[in-house]
């Protein structure tokens, strides 16, 4: 499996983290998982990459944490897309869009998709 | 054995957030590991060694805490590198050279070595004895203040060595000048002079500062409150 540097996982963190809560709404170690398994594995976030980038979105207004209750009756803190991050979805897919189009002209770098 | 959230907040060490805010990340830190952990569990590992890999998934706790507060309050006041690295061996080299200037003005001079070189007797080396032995001062305020920043091993040792590394740089650096724009000296007189001003000023300085140095050098410590 390829390890992925970490400016790049950081960079692309945050489209990740915003495609998976448009979905639906998760708690941390929910979108780690998710993460990991969508990826297959070449994407990974632990307990230190992930909540620093949720609070940043936090703070920016493009999620938000709530506590909820899972159906176990354990109390979770789920991340909710908001209205703000939803906004911020498309011109991040657009942007990461444009950079591997750009990749691929240089280096030869194509999607797997 | 103690619960997650207070193995998290030993590591972590008071945030400075307020309380509520500061309960909030622990107890979702904590929901993290436990999941983290059954699912290890889940695979045959036992519960404590589950736990402990839960945790171990943080490689450096002291940067982790940096990443929480500057995401917490969407500025990096200073990366964590500036206050580990940078600024403990910027303080090593402007104090390493201030010694060396003191005693330059107001010290005994310099231990000529001097050397046959076919023709003559030339100094070759200069050594400032008082300027060597002030540098264990200089490596162990370093990486103190390395350490107490929270700065890992390498950290603390290259700031300790920060002044004979910028030495080094500037050497290799002047090397390939000196050998393009100066045509009067033969290169392989300057190549023999890189190698003793590597000696006498990177290699030799080396040691004292890393004898300053030892005492303070471990690995980071989770903060604590």
């Amino acid at each position: 499996m390829i390890a992925i540097d970490t400016k790049i996982k950081r960079g692309s963190g945050e489209l990740a983290v915003l495609a998976l809560l448009d979905q639906e709404p998760l708690h941390g170690y929910e979108i780690s998982k998710r993460i990991a398994q969508v990826s297959g594995g070449v994407l990974q976030f632990n307990l230190a990459s992930l909540y620093p980038l949720l609070y940043r979105m936090e703070k920016r207004g493009w999620v938000k944490g709530k506590w909820e209750e899972a159906q176990s009756g354990r109390k979770r803190r789920n991340y909710h897309l908001t209205r703000n991050g939803k906004k911020q979805l498309a011109p991040l897919r657009a942007e990461w869009g444009m950079f591997f189009q750009a990749l691929h002209r240089i280096a030869g770098v194509a999607h797997a998709g | 054995m103690p619960d997650n959230q207070e193995l998290i907040r030993e590591r972590l060490g008071n945030l400075g957030l307020g309380t509520c805010r500061e309960e909030e990340i622990f107890r979702e830190l904590s929901d993290h590991v436990a999941d983290h952990a059954a699912a290890l569990e889940a695979r045959g590992v036992p519960r404590d060694a589950a736990v402990r890999a839960a945790l171990d998934s943080v490689f450096n706790w002291p940067e982790f805490r940096e990443e929480i507060l500057s995401a917490e309050t969407e500025e990096a006041i200073m990366n964590y590198r500036t206050k580990v690295l940078w600024l403990p061996a910027l303080c090593a080299l402007t104090l390493s050279n201030v010694m060396l200037a003191l005693i330059q003005v107001f010290g005994p001079p310099p231990h000529f070595y001097w050397f046959y070189t076919g023709k003559s007797m030339q100094p070759m080396i200069a050594f400032f004895v008082p300027w060597l032995i002030s540098q264990p001062v200089v490596g162990a305020v370093a990486a103190y203040w390395s350490r107490r920043a929270g700065g890992a091993l390498r950290h603390q040792l290259l700031a300790a060595l920060a002044p004979v590394i910028a030495l080094l740089g500037l050497f290799v650096l002047i090397l390939p000048f000196s050998m393009v724009l100066d045509k009067h000296v033969a290169h392989n007189i300057r190549l023999t002079a890189f190698l003793v001003l590597t000696v006498v000023w990177v290699l030799l300085p080396s040691v004292p500062l890393l004898i300053g140095a030892a005492p303070f050098l471990r690995k980071p410590r989770p903060q604590s409150s």
